[in-house]
């Protein structure tokens, strides 16, 4: 079993990108999201993307 | 050739009854046009649509099956038939003016008496008791009144959460304690009154030469931490040509400027002569002069139908204004495609009147950070704290008066004002006096 590790990732909506560093697999890339960054970070920057 | 688009209702410019109407193409162009039996034909354009067809902007349809119109616009404050709630309310604070303009809705700058600041707590508390917590302080110019700060903080103590203060900015500018006063006591943002960056302009619509004082104002409410909104009253022929400067001049005035929101020119209160259609210029026009006259760095496709009206009352678009360049934020809301004002819902209200809010505001804990030329804005935290200190808002209402009254277009108004206890549409309550 290997360790995640943390890596800086792209994430895309509404035809912008921004990064944040997430937890990912060194096997098969996938990401951890944890609930406070989907919650928090995650959930301002699809607000400010959002029309009203 | 002529179409009919769709059929309505409108009054008769001299006697202000409800007649029928009906919004007719003539090649790209749309006209609202209507009969009355004692004082003849009229028709006035609405829409020119070379760029925009007015079919394609915005989904609304009027309501069907409907046994009767309700009595618009005389009937006003809200009635039964009324398709919007109110999302903002604007208070006639005084009817004094410092400035006595050719063009003035409110035909301000006549004597009477301000209702003080113990009626205004009044009208506060009941505003807030319906809910009704984003006021405009408007008149008249409301700084002629010394007790504003008094005035400012009764709302604030109300519970009023966005106080916004309508002004041409004269006094804000040149008395920098009153304009401290406002912003200690409570005062959310000003909805400055800029015509463009010409003199010529001023002098046209406003009777002197202004552009120092704007800037000067612009200035001591940045000092304040007060956020700025600019207000040109677009008039053909006098400052349609300045459209892109007024933009540069607000990007390049960011953060202390947060954004614009352009007036088409209406015909009511107070205007030189009876409008001919060539004294109006047209949403989507407004549209294209942005587009062209900032040489495309904003383009028609940045901008959308007004959400919170009747999709012919505006646009909006946003953006976050960086070192070097623009971030492009409007895209289509996540949610349903309905109104964000449309029946009683809370939620959508508080959901508006916050993204309006932030947009408007000045962010006091981060106004002080420097720019960076080494920033990442694709950083989830740097932008995040960029679009709350840098988004930049630019909107435009086409208000509507007795020549151009649609009133499929009234019933979707939700910016009114507040009178003798009654809640008004905006355009009813400058068309009618009611």
């Amino acid at each position: 079993m290997k360790e995640l590790v943390l890596k800086k990732t792209v994430f895309s909506y509404q035809g912008h990108s921004f990064s944040h560093d997430v937890y990912t697999c060194p096997q098969c890339g996938k990401v951890l999201i944890p609930k406070e960054l989907a919650e928090g970070r995650i959930a301002k920057v699809e607000e400010q993307l959002e029309d009203k | 050739m002529s179409n009919i688009v769709r059929n309505t209702y409108s009054v008769c410019p001299e006697c202000l009854k409800k007649i029928p109407a009906v919004i007719v193409k003539k090649q790209n162009n749309y006209f609202l046009e209507k009969t009355c039996s004692e004082h003849g034909s009229f028709s006035a354009v609405v829409w020119r649509g070379g760029h925009i067809p007015m079919e394609e902007w915005g989904s609304y349809r009027p309501p069907e099956n409907e046994k009767e119109m309700p009595d618009c616009p005389h009937a006003c404050g809200l009635c039964s038939g009324h398709l919007q709630s109110t999302c903002c309310v604007l208070l006639e604070i005084t009817g004094r003016c410092n400035l006595s303009c050719p063009f003035c809705f409110a035909e301000s700058g006549f004597e009477c008496d301000d209702p003080s600041v113990e009626e205004l707590k009044t009208y506060f508390k009941h505003l807030v008791e319906k809910g009704n917590t984003f006021v405009h302080l408007s008149g008249g110019e409301p700084t002629v009144r010394d007790d504003l700060p008094d005035v400012v903080a009764a709302a604030r103590d109300a519970g009023c959460e966005n106080i916004q203060l309508n002004s041409n900015g004269i006094r804000l500018g040149r008395d920098r304690s009153y304009t401290k006063e406002l912003a200690d006591a409570g005062l959310s943002f000003v909805f400055m009154q800029f015509d463009g960056t010409e003199d010529a302009i001023y002098e046209k619509l406003r009777g002197k030469p202004l552009f120092a004082e704007k800037k000067s104002a612009i200035e001591a409410c940045s000092q304040e931490l007060l956020g700025v909104t600019l207000v040109p009253t677009v008039v053909p022929g006098v400052n349609d040509h300045n459209i892109g400067e007024i933009v540069k001049f607000g990007l390049d005035n960011s953060p202390a400027v947060r954004g614009i929101h352009f007036q088409p020119v209406s015909y009511f209160g107070r205007y030189p002569d009876p409008p001919a259609d060539e004294d109006r210029i047209t949403l989507p026009e407004v549209l294209y002069a942005i587009e062209e006259q900032t040489d495309a760095r904003l383009k028609i496709s940045d901008f959308l139908p007004s959400r919170c009206d009747h999709p012919g009352c505006g646009f909006h678009g946003d953006f976050v204004v960086l070192p070097e360049g623009l971030i492009k934020l409007t895209r289509k809301s996540s949610s349903a495609d309905n109104s964000c004002c449309f029946s009683d819902n809370s939620a959508e209200h508080i959901k508006n009147r916050n993204f309006v809010s932030r947009r408007w505001k000045r962010i006091p804990s981060l106004t002080i950070k420097k720019d960076n030329p080494g920033n990442d804005f694709s950083d989830m935290d740097t932008f995040l704290e960029r679009v709350k200190t840098h988004g930049f808002t630019i909107t435009a209402m086409a208000f509507q008066d007795a020549y151009t009254l649609d009133i499929e277009r009234l019933r979707r108004c939700s910016l009114h004002v507040y009178k003798d206890g009654k809640t008004i549409p905006f355009c009813s309550r400058y068309l009618t006096r009611c």
